[in-house]
């Protein structure tokens, strides 16, 4: 698992697909694919910071989920939005997913085989 | 010496500042000047968890929301090491106290954390990268947004180190041995 963090509109997408030679069909908005196992080769699970919300939004347990998913699908490519950088927000459930997304991606980050932070683009490898 | 370690919600950078200050100090005892007024339950459970965090690592906390020099005085053993955090909640406590006209902010303190600076062995310091969410918020917030970037900017020039903390990971901003 490689994990790709950066601020908004940096070319995350841009530069995953670039380097590391993957098509666009591989590619899940926001989402973790239902039926992964029919998958092949490298996933590239883009704004994954949406799908923490989504699952906090629903009542769900990412932390768990995502845990269980890379048990099974190691091979993949994780590209999150830093949200952390901002003024704490008003409402209760955008400060909880806020905080609940920056710890995830410090326990993937931990995991990861590869974390790139991009900026203007460009991929700086801090891990 | 001085560091500054800045990160944003959810970055790491207390669990790194802990582990960063726990090996400069090696089992010694060490002061933890903590700047946050809990007032809610939120932040009565961020400063429960950050409490756990720092459980078993030999912190003596000293409560210090504002006039951030005194808690020098509250310093016991001879060779001083403390952690600060975080100048985010200093600085609104300070701004949103009515007692120090607003201008007046940040040099009040900075020049409490050179004091600091002068009278510790080690002083690590925490602060926030609040700078990025593209947001305009009303007067007041940019106001406290500004003094945030110039206070961290007048902190960055101070300390010997400043390290982000991005993900869990230390990267260097400012290294002691390069600048």
């Amino acid at each position: 698992m490689k994990l790709i963090i950066g601020g908004y509109a940096q070319g995350k997408l841009r530069y995953v697909l670039s380097r590391y030679n993957v098509d666009t069909s591989k590619v899940w908005d926001g989402e973790i694919p239902e039926r992964a196992d029919e998958q092949r080769g490298t996933m590239v699970i883009n704004h994954f910071h949406n799908w923490v919300k989504s699952r906090i939004v629903c009542d769900g347990c990412p932390e768990e989920e995502i845990r269980q998913f890379l048990e099974k699908h190691w091979d993949c490519v994780i590209i999150s939005d830093e949200i952390g950088n901002g003024i704490v927000p008003i409402e209760a459930l955008e400060r909880e997913c806020r905080e609940r997304t920056g710890r995830i991606l410090v326990e993937l980050a931990a995991k990861a085989e590869e974390v790139e932070r991009v900026i203007c683009g460009i991929g700086q490898k801090i891990k | 010496m001085m560091t500054l370690i800045i990160g944003g919600s959810g970055s790491g950078k207390s669990a790194y500042a802990e582990n960063y200050i726990a090996s400069l100090s090696k089992g010694k005892q060490k002061y933890y000047i903590a700047t946050m007024q809990a007032f809610d339950p939120e932040s009565q459970k961020k400063v429960e968890r950050h409490k756990l965090l720092r459980k078993g690592k030999g912190f003596c906390t000293i409560e210090q929301p504002a006039d951030i020099q005194k808690a020098v005085e509250k310093m016991e053993t001879k060779e001083k090491t403390a952690l600060l955090e975080c100048i985010s909640n200093l600085v609104a406590n300070e701004m949103f106290s009515g007692e120090v006209p607003e201008t007046a902010v940040t040099e009040k303190i900075i020049t409490g954390i050179s004091v600091l600076k002068k009278e510790l062995a080690h002083l690590v310091i925490v602060s926030n990268k609040l700078f990025e969410d593209g947001q305009v918020y009303d007067k007041t917030t940019m106001e406290y947004i500004e003094a945030m970037g110039r206070i961290n900017e007048k902190l960055a020039a101070l300390a010997d180190e400043v390290v982000e903390v991005v993900v869990g990971i230390p990267v260097v901003v400012k290294n002691r041995l390069i600048n």
